[in-house]
């Protein structure tokens, strides 16, 4: 696959020039909401191809009437709830909101939380059992947006997203003490794939 | 996007990633064999139903009584009506840029009702238009074979347990769905 950089800006109409700034500032982003959206890694690559496609295919109507970013992440997040909506009829898995995520046990016991690889698997497991409006709020959340930006992406009111975040962080302050999160880098092969 | 006020956030942004990058070239390409597989799908559901057609108007010609060609010919508007039904429902789907302008909440509703509806009114659009061909065919075949009538009955009930079989089993997937809508409706307002 050769990198969009390979192609010459000065031939790109204004949808792919959009689109280009999109997959340049917003690129890791999208790549970790397809982890947060589908654990298997071949029908990981395929989501996210099709967020980028989709992305690129909505600059063509691209208005204006809101940020780019919250244009980027509404068709990414739309994009992987429609895969999550479809996925779902071939792996019965029952998703849950953030409340019934409160009502799990405290997973700060064992050794396996000390590390921070398996502290990344966690959260992963964590987003990927949550349905997909409350998956929207926290990955946007773990993006470091604030309310405001994540009510105009979920299309939430302000005070139901403070709500939702406020539950998020009792969540991961449970699942995820600080003691939980060793500091330092997680190695590729250590990721969850 | 790059502040982390807390340890999970920094942990969830710093996470590696694989990096993948997709060309325009590849999005290009991408692009347009969703826009031929769609176009594909048009023309086969066109071709079904003109073959479809075709085929009840050589019963017609062939038809032994003004009542199977009335019956052939009501095959054929429902056929046509169907085929109508589905051009419109496929065309209904969500565009990209629709994803854009709406927050997920409006889309996932809008997606989950889409559904519904579409498995909830499948007796107008689906079931109903074969119906006045079936009805006029059979009374066709009791002038026909009168001397046949309890076989044809016996035929009737099957038929009329498939309909009614094949409504119940989406009028119970509409309430699932509108099970999920009411929980979206109910977060929202939370």
């Amino acid at each position: 696959m050769s990198a969009i950089e390979a192609i010459p800006v000065a031939a790109a109409s204004e949808q792919d020039e959009l689109y280009q700034e999109a997959a340049h500032a917003h690129g890791a982003a999208l790549e970790r909401l397809a982890r947060a959206y589908e654990a298997d890694a071949e029908l990981r690559r395929d989501l996210l191809q099709e967020i980028h496609v989709a992305l690129w295919r909505s600059f063509n109507g691209f208005d204006r009437r809101c940020s780019l970013r919250t244009w980027i992440y509404r068709v990414a997040h739309n994009v992987a709830a429609s895969h999550v909506l479809r996925e779902r009829r071939a792996n019965a898995q029952t998703l849950v909101g953030l409340e019934e995520l409160e009502q799990l046990p405290d997973a700060n016991r064992g050794p396996a939380a000390a590390d921070r690889s398996h502290a990344l698997n966690r959260l992963l497991e964590l987003i990927q059992r949550l349905k997909p409006l409350d998956r929207n709020v926290i990955l946007a959340y773990l993006e470091g947006m604030d309310a405001a930006s994540i009510a105009e992406i979920s299309g939430l009111s302000p005070g139901n997203v403070a709500t939702k975040i406020h539950r998020i962080k009792q969540v991961l302050a449970r699942q995820f003490q600080q003691r939980a999160v060793p500091a330092g880098p997680v190695r590729a092969e250590e990721a969850h794939d | 996007m790059t502040e982390h006020s807390n340890p999970v956030q920094e942990l969830w942004q710093s996470q590696p990633l694989e990096g993948i990058k997709v060309s325009l070239e590849e999005i290009r390409r991408r692009a347009g064999k969703f826009e031929r597989r769609i176009l594909w799908r048009n023309r086969r559901e066109t071709a079904a139903c003109v073959l479809t057609c075709v085929l009840f108007v050589y019963f017609m010609h062939g038809a032994p009584s003004l009542w199977f060609r009335i019956s052939y010919g009501l095959f054929i508007a429902g056929m046509i009506w169907v085929a109508v039904q589905l051009h419109r429902k496929a065309s209904a789907r969500s565009l990209p840029a629709e994803m854009g302008a709406s927050g997920a909440l409006q889309f996932f509703r809008g997606e989950l009702e889409r559904q519904r509806n579409s498995i909830r009114n499948v007796w107008p659009w689906y079931l109903a238009p074969t119906v006045p061909g079936y009805i006029v065919l059979n009374i066709a075949w009791a002038m026909a074979r009168p001397q046949h009538r309890w076989a044809l009955v016996g035929f009737d009930v099957f038929v009329v347990a498939l309909f009614v079989g094949v409504w119940k089993l989406n009028q119970w997937g509409a309430r699932c769905l509108q099970r999920k809508i009411d929980e979206l409706n109910a977060a929202s307002n939370e």
